[in-house]
């Protein structure tokens, strides 16, 4: 459950200071070098969604596992 | 498939075409462009002096050979009296714009065109606005100096397409578009299954269905998540009710009611069926979603409005070498996700259906 709230509070994170970069009129970064960042930001929420899902299935596991040993 | 889920070259395959997918696709240069002419807009019988600002060009290498046109239509083009570059991006251009223009519109737009032997020739459509005074088709065409684009050079070597607006954001196509793709493949594949178990009533085919949803559903949230980015700095918002967004929003909270009407079910045979039968209907809402309803009006997302999809500029025979690899890369991957919640929900099983002997044997 922690490392769940640690990836969404980091995603959330990262989507406020994309959209806040927005909103305060500092998008030469992201618009920068022809909008190459974009790119580097959409693999990044690839990648972040991806990571998610490990982490699912890691809790997934984590519960066989009890379970096993609670069968002895 | 048992056999197969435990081999390892096609995971790597995937791996490893995902690998090339990054490296050439983030790697591979785009064609010359130009980002900037201004200003905009101009009236007729003066001398029209134009900043002009490229992208991945070398005007200063060029000097002597470089260029330019406004590009009328077809037939009509007006050369440039003089050229002073700048820089390898910028370049100041003079166009000695005649009293009235062989055109019938108070306002003609003029696309600019630049050409030199190591940047190819590029175009800015609607790069200049020009206002006519009066109108005057006949005279315009007895003032016009045409000047035939003639000679136009290529871009030599690998390049992906340049595209105003989009820029770099292009190769987007390999993280965003192809994630759709893989989407609809996993998705066919879990109805296959879905089918598979309404024939045969195997739980396996259940389990397999219900991973490879779960993976679709992975892929079209991120296809979502990608699209909502690419959007804020192409359409301006992160989410702005472009009908495709809507409707795979639609198509996607569907599948997740798959899960939801799995939870609802505590006896297995019964939950296996009537996931197979609903996850049969998802798919054929799906079609319509994603590929029918949003052909019907206009849309942000290219493809949609009568346009061609995936065609001409935006997807090139360069792109294509990229981006049909990464869908298949892609697919594998996912594949890879969706065995191993397979294995993991046999694992449960097995454990779950033992331990159920063991406490029936003990009472």
């Amino acid at each position: 459950m922690k490392a769940t709230n640690w990836i969404l509070t980091a995603f959330l994170v990262f989507f406020t200071l994309t959209t806040g970069a927005a909103q305060t009129g500092s998008t030469d970064f992201m618009r920068s070098m022809g909008k190459m960042y974009v790119v580097v930001a959409v693999i990044v929420a690839v990648f972040i969604g991806l990571v998610l899902f490990l982490v699912v299935l890691d809790r997934r596991l984590t519960k066989i596992e009890n379970q096993i040993n609670d069968h002895g | 498939m048992e056999k197969l889920i435990r081999q390892y070259w096609w995971k790597a395959l995937g791996v490893l075409i995902l690998l090339y997918v990054f490296v050439v696709g983030m790697l591979v240069p785009l064609k010359p462009g130009i980002t900037l002419v201004a200003p905009s807009s101009a009236k007729t019988g003066q001398e029209l002096i134009l900043e002009i600002e490229g992208y991945n060009t070398n005007f200063d290498k060029a000097e002597d050979t470089l260029r330019m046109w406004l590009k009328m239509d077809n037939e009509r083009s007006l050369a440039a009296k003089s050229i002073d570059v700048i820089g390898p991006r910028n370049a100041r251009v003079a166009f000695n714009i005649p009293d009235y223009l062989p055109s019938s519109q108070r306002v003609q737009d003029f696309a600019l065109v630049i050409d030199n032997p190591i940047d190819g020739a590029s175009v800015r459509p609607n790069a200049v606005l020009i206002t006519q005074d009066s109108i005057d088709p006949d005279q315009g065409i007895q003032q016009w100096v045409n000047e035939n684009m003639t000679g136009l050079h290529e871009k030599q070597g690998i390049t992906f397409p340049f595209r105003n607006i989009l820029g770099e954001t292009i190769r987007n196509t390999y993280f965003h578009v192809s994630l759709w793709l893989a989407m609809m493949i996993i998705f066919i594949a879990a109805m296959v299954y879905s089918i598979k178990y309404l024939r045969r009533l195997d739980n396996r085919y259940d389990y397999w269905a219900s991973a490879l949803t779960s993976v679709g559903l992975l892929l079209g949230g991120l296809g979502l998540l990608t699209g909502a980015i690419w959007a804020e700095y192409t359409w301006g918002k992160f989410w702005s009710w472009d009908i495709k967004q809507f409707t795979t929003l639609i198509a996607l909270l569907i599948y997740m009611a798959y899960f939801v009407l799995r939870s609802a079910f505590p006896d297995e045979a019964q939950r296996a069926r009537i996931s197979a039968v609903y996850n049969i209907f998802a798919f054929i809402a799906l079609i319509p979603l994603i590929y029918v309803l949003p052909r019907l009006t206009d849309s942000l997302h290219p493809g949609n409005g009568g346009n061609p999809a995936l065609g001409g500029e935006d997807l090139d025979n360069t792109m294509r070498m990229v981006f049909y690899p990464a869908v298949i890369g892609w697919t594998l991957v996912s594949s890879w996700i969706a065995s191993l919640l397979y294995r993991t929900s046999q694992i449960e099983e097995y454990l779950w259906d033992k331990w159920d002997e063991d406490d029936n044997y003990e009472k």
